[in-house]
């Protein structure tokens, strides 16, 4: 009789889990805590991501020093080929535990269309070389941060607001007396501290949710076919020293064949290392134990990518020749105006090179100020991050953006930087601001104002109010010099609808082409 | 009607039972009792722990204003995201005096919050208070996040300039509301005192109380009395109100203000900024609504220590 060995695929189960549990809890914990400065590394998921270091490193032809992480991952593909994707990916594990839950599609059959991942890798990177950035859509963690900071997180919040909402205003008291702890405790340790409002909520949500209905074709669709991580590692993989080695003269049986959720299992058995995650499943399942994984098995040929060649070249002229028809569009000439990015941001191409839209920096905003764009930068720039004054505003001394931002898109400032990042300049309407329009006194603005010398300052005037009286108010008028552009006044403009002083990118540092009448060199 | 009643109206409501707003007339009978000249305490000097204390001596000491068993509420001001030397919030160690005093006289649970203008948990951290609080080691004090499902609408029936305030649950049911302002420079009310520090129990749109900010202060504190006011001005902000954020704009007058008309204590925190009551738009109008008086010449005044 054999012993009963533990199981491999109990380990790699563990694995996730434990890397699963891992990512929820530094996704929970980007947040303010208590001090201006992160005590965990919670961008590290992005950090340890090859795809996007290489895509932001030729985006911007630096190398993006703050992504050395993913140094050790692809050091570690050298050894153990995919093993990240079956191991350790967040994405993966959540597509693994919610296969049961979703109707059983055809398994274990050769993909047809798993080249395609490398096609869209070379597209990817050699557009983002020439300037179309487009990393952070096909990314599985940029799609699943995303999707959870800007639309399922905060759902949840309301989920579990509006049920202890209910049982406290409409529950007997012995019930509140459970339910009442059971909502501070989730208060304080998983929902988030506030309720926070994100525009293309469903978007973010639809392209997370596509992920998971792709499981419908194909188990692990999107790994096998689509992700770049995936594809990046399968190339490093076909050179890895540990391989999986089939079972020849085993028979009829096909159980690993079915098994296998990534498809890499031929006809003749053999694993091909370019899509094999090493789930172990195969092992385990092999009636005649037939199946090893091992350093040492030199006579595996290495296997072919199984890509066109003129395809590939056909996908590479459309990535060089797109980035040029960016530049045709108004935006070019004159950005959107109201396109104001976070302090610390790079100018606008860098930024956007290097953006991953993650969303880590809207997760971490503390005045729920940083939206995700939707057309205002372009197609390409969909999901960065941008200042939307009226809903949110930049607190003036918090720094927290910078810190999260995996690629340094917005460069970590010091608090004495921060304050000196000008984002924008705002500007009365007064037409519509009450004592210009109305002679009725209101200071809000300025009361909020947060610069030390106040930006927003007064001149008292005689004006007629709406019965016709003369009346002396002071109308609020602003010193550009000391405006950083955080906002807050929009934010906090009492008038319903519109506010009547409005944040623009004008008198952004990073761009001297924005530079207002006072910052501009004499002529 | 009466407090009773009110308090009862305000359970109804947040318990769903009616949706009938509670209401609050504060009737000439209650305001009253209190007409002898008010009793205006003031002390001076480095220690403001001790402080605290010595002004307090002379209106009979915490004992007078907390009884054993009370739930008392402290509303200190943590509007901004600003150190103490700053002069934007109340200085920690007064309201750490204020708790300490009010777990020793008995209190059954003492509540301290506010309803910040800057993000909330950088207020509370930044003001220093969240460290003190956390330093007194007593179940009965609980220093929290306002919730948002705790504003009760209330209807304030003798409102000149406002109708209807959302206020917090916890300030409406509170056996004693005590009120820790700090004293500083606003660019609208001039000063910003006790009656502008209760704005802090508001919920809804407070952007909107600036438009005839005075009388609406007024009103919401026919709703919003408390029992005792305790004015700090250790240091007050002279410009840049009222956040500050410029220690220039700081003057040091290691000085407390307390009494039990609130009134009558903002009035006199108006002359350290050489002021007149008058001047102080919130403080007349309270004074007209019969709320306390402001003339400085029918008060008490009386320095401790």
């Amino acid at each position: 009789m054999k012993k009963k060995r533990p199981k491999l695929r109990q380990w790699r189960r563990s694995s996730q889990i434990f890397c699963f549990i891992l990512f929820l809890f530094l996704f929970i914990k980007t947040d303010y805590s208590g001090t201006n400065d992160l005590p965990y590394a919670v961008n590290i998921l992005f950090r340890i991501d090859p795809f996007l270091a290489v895509s932001a490193s030729l985006a911007t032809k630096t190398l993006v020093l703050l992504m050395w992480p993913a140094l050790i991952f692809i050091g570690l593909a050298f050894f153990l080929g995919r093993f990240f994707c079956g191991w350790v990916c967040p994405m993966g594990a959540l597509l693994d535990s919610c296969h049961k839950f979703i109707p059983h599609a055809r398994e274990g059959i050769v993909s047809r269309f798993h080249t395609l991942k490398y096609y869209l890798l070379g597209f990817l990177l050699i557009s983002a070389f020439l300037g179309l950035p487009a990393a952070g859509y096909f990314d599985p963690f940029s799609i699943l941060v995303r999707g959870l900071a800007i639309s399922v997180y905060p759902a949840l919040n309301v989920i579990a607001t509006s049920f202890f909402t209910f049982t406290y205003q409409q529950m007997p008291e012995w019930v509140n007396m459970m339910t009442e702890p059971v909502y501070t405790l989730l208060k304080a340790s998983i929902l988030p501290f506030r309720q926070n409002f994100f525009e293309l909520a469903f978007i973010s949500l639809f392209i997370l949710l596509t992920v998971f209905l792709l499981e419908l074709l194909e188990r692990r669709f999107f790994c096998r076919n689509v992700c770049p991580v995936g594809a990046f590692y399968a190339i490093i993989s076909r050179f890895s020293i540990m391989r999986g080695k089939g079972g020849s003269k085993c028979g009829k049986c096909s159980n690993c064949m079915t098994v296998c959720r990534m498809g890499a299992i031929d006809g003749e058995r053999n694993i091909s290392p370019l899509e094999c995650n090493l789930c172990m499943d195969c092992v385990d399942i092999c009636p005649g134990s037939k199946i090893s994984f091992g350093f040492q098995q030199k006579d595996i040929a290495k296997p072919s990518f199984g890509i066109s060649r003129r395809t590939f070249i056909g996908t590479l002229a459309l990535g060089t020749l797109l980035p040029f028809f960016l530049n045709t569009r108004t935006m070019a000439k004159r950005p959107d105006p109201y396109l104001i990015r976070p302090p610390g941001a790079l100018p606008e191409d860098d930024f956007l090179g290097r953006c991953v839209r993650c969303g880590e920096c809207m997760k971490v905003c503390i005045g729920n100020g940083l939206q995700p764009t939707f057309l205002a930068a372009g197609l390409e720039g969909m999901f960065s991050p941008r200042l939307n004054a009226r809903t949110g505003y930049c607190e003036y001394n918090c720094t927290l953006c910078g810190q999260v931002c995996p690629t340094g898109a917005l460069t970590e400032l010091t608090l004495v930087q921060k304050h000196a990042a000008k984002i924008g300049n705002v500007f009365f309407d007064k037409n519509r601001c009450l004592p210009y329009a109305k002679g009725i006194p209101c200071i809000v603005c300025e009361e909020h104002c947060p610069t030390a010398e106040k930006a927003i300052q007064f001149r008292e005037a005689e004006v007629l109010n709406n019965t016709g009286e003369k009346v002396w108010v002071k109308q609020p008028h602003l010193i550009d010099e000391r405006c950083v552009g955080c906002g807050i006044c929009e934010t906090k403009c009492p008038l319903p609808g519109q506010s009547a002083v409005r944040l623009t990118s004008a008198g952004e540092n990073r761009n001297p082409e924005n530079a207002l009448p006072a910052q501009a060199m004499p002529y | 009607m009466d407090r009773r009643d009110f308090l009862k109206q305000v359970m109804l409501w947040s318990a769903g039972i009616t949706t009938a707003i509670p209401g609050f007339r504060i009737v000439p009978e209650l305001l009253a009792a209190e007409k002898q000249p008010p009793l205006v305490s003031h002390a001076q000097g480095k220690d403001y722990h001790k402080l605290v204390a010595q002004v307090l001596e002379p209106l009979g000491g915490i004992g007078n204003f907390v009884k054993t068993d009370d739930n008392v509420v402290i509303k200190p001001n943590i509007a901004w995201d600003r150190n103490p030397a700053q002069a934007a919030n109340t200085h920690p160690q007064v309201v750490k005096a204020v708790v300490e005093l009010c777990l020793d006289a008995g209190a059954k649970k003492v509540m301290v919050f506010d309803r910040t203008c800057n993000e909330e948990r950088r207020c509370y951290v930044n003001s220093g208070i969240q460290e003190t609080m956390a330093a007194i080691k007593d179940s009965r004090l609980q220093f929290y996040h306002p919730d948002s499902r705790k504003f009760v609408p209330v209807n304030i029936e003798r409102g000149k300039a406002v109708s209807k305030l959302e206020i917090y649950k916890d300030a409406l049911e509170a056996d004693t509301y005590i009120n820790v302002p700090v004293a500083k420079h606003h660019s609208l009310s001039r000063l910003t005192l006790g009656l502008k520090n209760s704005m802090g129990v508001l919920g809804g749109n407070r952007g909107q109380m600036h438009h005839n900010l005075g009388q609406k202060l007024a009103d919401l504190a026919t709703v919003i009395r408390p029992k005792l006011t305790v004015i700090d001005a250790t240091r007050i902000l002279l410009r840049n109100g009222p956040q500050g954020g410029n220690i220039d704009d700081v003057k040091v007058l290691d000085t407390i203000i307390a009494s039990a008309d609130p009134v009558a204590c903002d009035a006199f925190a108006t002359t350290l900024f050489d002021l007149k009551p008058e001047e102080i738009s919130s403080t007349v109008a309270a004074y007209k609504l019969g709320l306390g008086e402001m003339d400085l010449a029918r008060m008490q005044i009386i320095k401790a220590g």
